[in-house]
């Protein structure tokens, strides 16, 4: 490509947009199944014990690159992960892509590279997509949206409404790392620590469930963190829940940078892990599986569900008790 | 929390249990963070009966004069500026008139260009980054927070930034406190931060000169507890001195080179407190040196002394007064959860992180009492 700047002409449906698409997504994302000529792209129908899911997700984080990650595999392992925990198999994904007049083409192309290396090895097919250019100032950079589509059995029946008291919550690994990568990669705060966004596909972590007739709902702790999918899974089930903190695994330098900042680790987004809830039958199967598969060497039984009021308890370290309640507002970051 | 220090911590509450105490022990603190860290960790329903722990005024939000608030917001109306505040700040309420800003965050949504920080360094690169601009960061905080201000003013300051210094020290409001002849508390935890950067020298008229065991604690439960136990052994066997349990970070004589650009900065003046009133030698003020970003100074961004004071009241049922000053719990204000909340806050005590009644909500302090103490139990 010619250009070394994003122009409001690359979104006209010219010449140069053509040349985008092609020396930039479809060059980048490097997949056979995209055939940047079509409008519409047939997807593999599915056989009688099998539906279809779909699932769609918009991407706008900053900034665009992080330790760990960057928006291009973000907008892959977010719409990836979301049919992952619903049980599904990804098969195709859509993306639009929203640019900024003014963005360096060779970003771009990072960010596109590193979205085309994570539908890959998550085993999906980017098939289609579409690009606008925004004017300068009406974007930040780069937005991306995707849209999934996922296969899973039709006798698949995963969600809050199996949930019984007395069942185990069961997390793949450390928790937070994703939200402190990127508040510090966002704000000036002088901190410097190994924080690392843990941004990866949940699929392999998801299929090795899938089978346990126990496995009673999963989710990928996203924004508000893990903290929000328990209070979610509390408000639907009409359980209560109770979670020990000393088994809630939290890597060293996030809980430091937590403890500077005044977050707390349960509410910041993770972006490569899974809650999965199970019959206490099958939770020891579970974790087993877990621990054998990459991603899931850290995943530990974090509490119970119980015929409490339904709020999440957590149990402290030093026997005392607390609410874990719903985010109120953005955290701020704290003034001393 | 770390496991082994998990383990330290049960053994200082093992050791806090084993005290015969002779009466109801009140241990205040005067830190948002160890309010924030006593809350989250469940301690007031792990310690004895007889113990009580009492936030004081710990919160720089909490203490900032509405009159300040005032000022900024009716800076960040006029043209050409951009106000800078930390983000704890923004929304603050105060008394204004009605179809006027009552906190920054209105006035951002009204058009003036308010922007959250998280450091001074971010308000320099403001101001370097828009030379045709007023940059006004409105500083509001404690030694903490005022050191980093102080290091970078002493790096040398952009032309068009201002401040709008809003800084306190934190010992005489405790020292206030004491002098009222009504202190409220038995023991103090000083706070670990404070005395990393001014040393733990500062708080050793508490117990020298008002009898009162105190111990300086960091901010993880083990710390906390060891504090505890240490003003609580001391007043079992009738002791009384200055314990540091936070070795790890504070050392005599504090950060020198901290302090020293502190006294390069800034001036040591008397100064108000948010529903306290004025506390002599506790803040700090520009000094001559930096007259020239002062944005108190500048006439052209005074504001009317009727409208200040109409600000600085505060609004009806408010008991943030008596929450900054320990003389109640949060959920002993009638407004706590009721009228006031972290989604509608009426008070800055549910505003910043640091604010007691904000730290008891999001620790999921539901009921308000407001009967005699100790009504208050986490679970
Ligand atoms: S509940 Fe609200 S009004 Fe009452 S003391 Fe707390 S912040 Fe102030």
């Amino acid at each position: 490509m010619t250009d070394t700047h994003i122009a409001l002409a690359h979104g006209n449906g010219g010449r140069l947009m053509r040349e985008l698409i092609d020396e930039v997504f479809a060059r980048c994302l490097d997949s056979p199944s995209l055939d940047t000529r079509v409008d519409a792209a047939p997807v593999p129908g599915p056989a009688d014990d099998c539906e279809l899911c779909v699932s769609t997700d918009g991407f706008t984080v900053q900034p665009l690159e992080y330790p760990g990650g960057d928006i291009g595999s973000l907008a892959v392992h977010g719409t990836v992960n979301d049919l992952a925990v619903s049980g599904a198999t990804p098969t195709v994904l859509t993306v639009n892509a929203f640019v900024e007049e003014g963005l360096e083409i060779a970003l771009l192309e990072r960010l596109v590279h590193s979205m085309g290396q994570a539908a890959r090895s998550a085993g999906v097919a980017i098939v289609a997509g579409d690009t606008k250019v925004l004017r300068r100032g009406e974007g930040g950079g780069v937005y991306f949206a995707t849209t999934g589509l996922g296969v899973r059995a039709r006798a698949s029946d995963l969600g809050p409404h199996r949930i019984e008291a007395g069942d185990v919550l069961l997390i793949s690994g450390p928790v937070g790392d994703h939200g402190a990568a990127v508040m510090l990669a966002r704000e000036q705060f002088g901190l410097r620590g190994d924080v690392r966004s843990d941004a990866a596909s949940v699929l392999g972590l998801t299929q090795a469930l899938l089978d346990l007739d126990g496995l009673r709902f999963m989710r990928d702790p996203t924004r508000g963190g893990l903290a929000t999918v328990v209070h979610e899974i509390t408000a639907t089930s009409r359980h209560g829940a109770r979670l020990r903190e000393t088994d809630i695994p939290v890597r060293e330098p996030v809980s430091s940078v937590c403890e500077m900042l005044g977050y707390d680790p349960y509410y910041l987004a993770c972006e490569g892990r899974v809650l999965a809830v199970l019959s206490p039958a099958d939770a020891d199967v579970a974790l087993e599986r877990w621990h054998a598969i990459p991603g899931g060497e850290q995943a530990r039984k974090i509490g119970v569900t119980t015929t409490e009021s339904p709020r999440v308890i957590l149990e402290t370290a030093i026997g005392g008790e607390r609410y874990l309640e719903e985010l109120e507002d953005d955290p701020l970051p704290r003034i001393c | 929390m770390k496991r082994d220090s998990g383990e330290l911590a049960l053994s200082y509450l093992e050791r806090i249990r084993s005290l015969e105490l002779r009466s109801r022990t009140k241990v205040m603190n005067v830190c948002g963070g160890h309010e924030r860290t006593i809350t989250q960790a469940g301690l007031r329903n792990v310690l004895p009966d007889g113990v009580e722990l009492i936030p004081g005024p710990g919160c720089p939000v909490c203490i900032c004069p509405e009159e300040d608030i005032y000022h900024a917001i009716q800076i960040a109306r006029q043209p050409r500026v951009i106000l800078a505040a930390f983000g704890d700040m923004l929304r603050v309420p105060v008394n204004a008139p009605k179809r006027e800003p009552r906190s920054l965050e209105q006035a951002k949504a009204a058009g003036a260009d308010v922007r959250p920080i998280a450091s001074p360094l971010e308000a320099k690169r403001l101001a370097t980054e828009s030379p045709d601009r007023d940059v006004v960061f409105f500083a509001a905080g404690f030694e903490t927070t005022m050191a980093p201000v102080a290091a970078m003013l002493a790096e040398g300051v952009p032309a068009n930034l201002w401040l709008l210094l809003s800084g306190r020290l934190t010992w005489p409001a405790v020292a206030m406190l004491l002098e009222s002849g009504r202190p409220g508390f038995d023991a103090l935890i000083a706070p670990g931060h404070v005395a990393t950067v001014m040393g733990p020298e500062e708080w050793e008229f508490v117990s020298r000169d008002h009898a009162l065991p105190t111990a300086i604690a960091g901010f993880e439960p083990a710390s906390l507890l060891a504090a505890t136990y240490a003003v609580l052994r001391q007043l079992v066997d009738g002791e009384c001195r200055l314990v540091n349990c936070y070795p790890q970070a504070v050392r005599n004589g504090g950060n020198a080179r901290a302090r020293q650009i502190l006294t390069r900065c800034f001036d040591i003046v008397a100064a108000d407190w948010r529903g306290i009133g004025t506390i002599p030698a506790s803040g700090f003020a520009l000094n001559d040196h930096f007259a020239a970003h002062d944005a108190r100074a500048r006439e052209s961004w005074m504001t009317d002394p009727a409208a200040r004071k109409r600000a600085g009241e505060m609004p009806p049922g408010c008991d943030c007064a008596r929450v900054v000053l320990g003389r109640i719990y949060p959920n002993e204000c009638q407004l706590y959860g009721r009228a006031c909340t972290p989604r509608h806050p009426i008070g800055p005590c549910m505003v910043s992180d640091e604010g007691a009644c904000r730290v008891w909500w999001a620790g999921g302090i539901r009921e308000s009492v407001t009967t005699e103490r100790p009504a208050a139990k986490a679970v």
